[in-house]
C-alpha cells in the first residue's frame, strides 16, 4: 500500500527554500569574491570537493563504525525488522539495512548518500525505554530522513561552508603560498574575510535548515504511522528527565511545589540558533497541531 | 514576566515556605468539556471521583474533617451523591464520591473543597480525580491540581506504566476546553487511588 502524502506542509517547505535560496547566494558571492581574490583558492575547492566526496560514499560505514553499531538479521531482531518491513512497505522505500547500538543512552539515527545505500541503528536505551508504537514513530521519522536525502542535501549545502572554512584556516596562518608573489596583501585579506563571513552566515543558515529538516520528518513520521501522539511520547522520553511526563507521585512530591524555579525560557531561543534540532516544545506544538488536521481530514 | 519575577525573589529569600494556596473555580470547566471528551475519544464518565487532601494533626483540623464529612453527606442528599471517606499510606485524606449525574457529582466535589478553603485549609487540598472509562482501554483519570488551577491526564496501565500517547492526545484537544497545565514535568500521577 502507497502511502500517499496528505497535503504538505506549504509553509515549511516556503521556509526550507528560503533557506536553501539564501545559502546559494552567500556562496554566489563567495565564489565571485574568490576569484577576485585570486585563483589559488580553486585549488581548495578541489581538494574540499575530494574530501566531501570521500565522506559522502562512505558516509554509512564511517557512521556505523564510529558509533559501535552492529547490523543485526531478521532472526536476531525479528521485532525491529518487522515494524521495519511494515514502514518500508508503506513508505515506497527500499529495506535499509538494520544495525543496533550496545548503548544505555536513548537515541536513534540514520544514514546514507540514496535510499538504496541507507542504514538505520537504534540504541539498546531506545528500545528499553520506548513501547512498541513509540520505537515505530522514531523508526518513522528515521525513514523520512532518509526518504528525504537528508544526508545528502544537508552535506551538499555544507560544502562551500567547509570551503570558507579551509580558506579561513588557510589563511589565518598566513599562507596561500605557491609562490604567486603578485597577489598583494589586500586580495589576501577579501578572501579571508569572503571566507569568514560565508563559514558565519552559512553555520546559521545550515542550522536552519537543519531544523526544519527536521519538522519535516517528523511529520513524515506522524503521517507513516497515523499517530502524531507516538512521536510525541517518543519525543518526550528521549529527551531527558526535565521534560519528561512524571512516574513520581504527586503526594511525594507536593512538598517541592513550592519551590519555584527560574524557567530557562530566555536562554533557550538563543540556545536554539545554534542547534541542528528544533526545541521539543516546538516538535511536539508541530505534532498537536499535526494531530488536529489529521483529526479533520479524518485521517 | 512578572510572576517570574516574584518566584526569583521568593527563592532568594527562601521565603517560599509552606505549600500554595488553592483555586477551587476552574473545577467547573469539566462539566461542559465531557461533551467533547465523548465525541473525540469515547470517554464516558463513571460516576465517580476523589477529592484528596493533606491529614493535618490538628484538633482543628479534625473538626473540620468531621464538619466536612457531615456537611457533605447533608448536600449529598439533595443530589443523592454518595460520600466516603478513607486514608492512604502518604497520610492524605481521600474524599470519594459517587455519582452518576455528573454535574451534580462536579456540584459536590466543589462543596468538598471550597469548604476546606472556607475554613483556612484550602493549602491542604492536593487534587481532585475524575474517572472516565473508555470501551477499549483501562481507566482514564483526570486530575485537577488545585495548586496550579489546572487539569491534566492520568492513563495508568499494568505494571506501574503511563499511556503516554494518550494523554498527549488528551491534552491537544481538551487544552481548548479545560484550563489545561501545559508543563509535562507537572503532570503528576496518582497511584493507587483507594477504589
Amino acid at each position: 500500500m502507497r502511502q500517499k502524502w496528505y497535503g504538505g506542509d506549504l509553509g515549511l517547505q516556503v521556509r526550507m527554500f528560503i533557506t536553501m535560496f539564501l545559502l546559494a547566494a552567500v556562496y554566489l558571492a563567495f565564489i565571485a569574491a574568490l576569484f577576485y581574490a585570486g585563483a589559488d583558492s580553486f585549488t581548495v575547492m578541489i581538494f574540499a570537493a575530494v574530501l566531501l566526496g570521500v565522506q559522502y560514499f562512505f558516509s554509512d560505514k564511517l557512521v556505523l563504525a564510529a558509533s559501535g553499531a552492529r547490523e543485526v538479521s531478521p532472526a536476531q531482531a525479528p521485532e525491529l525488522h518487522a515494524m521495519i518491513d511494515r514502514l518500508v512497505q508503506q513508505a515506497d522505500l527500499p529495506k535499509p539495512k538494520v544495525a543496533v547500538i550496545n548503548s544505555r543512552v536513548p537515541n536513534a539515527f540514520a544514514t546514507g548518500r540514496s535510499p538504496s545505500a541507507a542504514a538505520v541503528a537504534v540504541t539498546t536505551g531506545l528500545l528499553e525505554t520506548l513501547d512498541r508504537r513509540e520505537v515505530e514513530a522514531v523508526l518513522a521519522h528515521e525513514l523520512t530522513h532518509i526518504k528525504n536525502r537528508d544526508m545528502a542535501v544537508i552535506t551538499i549545502a555544507s560544502f562551500f561552508a567547509t570551503v570558507a572554512q579551509f580558506i579561513m584556516r588557510i589563511g589565518f596562518w598566513g599562507g596561500f603560498g605557491m609562490g604567486n608573489r603578485r597577489r598583494n596583501g589586500g586580495s589576501i585579506a577579501v578572501a579571508y574575510l569572503a571566507s569568514l563571513l560565508v563559514w558565519v552566515i552559512s553555520f546559521f543558515l545550515i542550522r536552519a535548515l537543519s531544523r526544519y529538516r527536521e519538522f519535516a520528518a517528523d511529520r513524515g513520521a506522524a503521517l507513516l504511522t497515523g499517530s502524531p501522539a507516538s512521536l510525541s511520547s517518543a519525543l518526550v522520553k528521549i529527551s531527558g528527565t526535565m521534560q519528561r511526563i512524571p512516574d513520581r507521585d504527586l503526594r511525594e512530591v507536593e512538598g517541592l511545589n513550592a519551590f519555584f524555579i527560574i524557567p530557562a525560557g530566555v536562554g533557550r531561543s538563543i540556545v536554539e540558533l545554534f542547534s541542528t534540532h528544533p526545541s521539543l516544545e516546538k516538535r511536539l506544538a508541530y505534532l498537536e497541531r499535526l494531530q488536529r488536521e489529521m483529526e479533520r481530514a479524518g485521517l | 514576566m512578572l510572576k517570574s519575577l516574584r518566584d526569583f525573589f521568593t527563592a532568594l529569600f527562601g521565603s517560599g515556605t509552606g505549600p500554595v494556596g488553592s483555586r477551587s473555580e476552574p473545577i467547573f470547566a469539566i462539566t461542559t468539556a465531557i461533551l467533547t471528551l465523548e465525541t473525540s475519544f469515547e470517554l464516558t464518565p463513571t460516576g465517580r471521583a476523589w477529592l484528596a487532601f493533606r491529614g493535618i494533626e490538628s484538633g482543628g483540623f479534625q473538626e473540620m474533617r468531621r464538619e466536612i464529612h457531615d456537611l457533605l453527606v447533608i448536600g449529598a442528599r439533595q443530589t443523592a451523591t454518595k460520600v466516603e471517606t478513607a486514608t492512604d499510606k502518604y497520610g492524605y485524606v481521600w474524599v470519594v464520591l459517587t455519582d452518576p449525574d455528573f454535574e451534580d457529582l462536579v456540584t459536590t466535589m466543589h462543596l468538598a473543597s471550597s469548604t476546606l478553603e472556607e475554613h483556612g485549609f484550602g493549602k491542604a487540598l492536593l487534587a481532585a480525580v475524575f474517572e472516565f472509562k473508555h470501551p477499549e482501554r483501562e481507566r482514564v483519570y483526570l486530575i485537577y491540581n488545585f495548586k496550579r488551577g489546572k487539569f491534566y491526564p492520568f492513563v495508568p496501565r499494568s505494571g506501574h506504566t503511563r499511556d503516554n500517547a494518550f494523554e498527549l492526545r488528551l491534552k491537544g484537544v481538551m487544552q481548548e476546553e479545560l484550563p489545561f497545565e501545559q508543563e509535562l514535568e507537572r503532570w503528576y500521577p496518582l497511584w493507587d487511588i483507594p477504589a
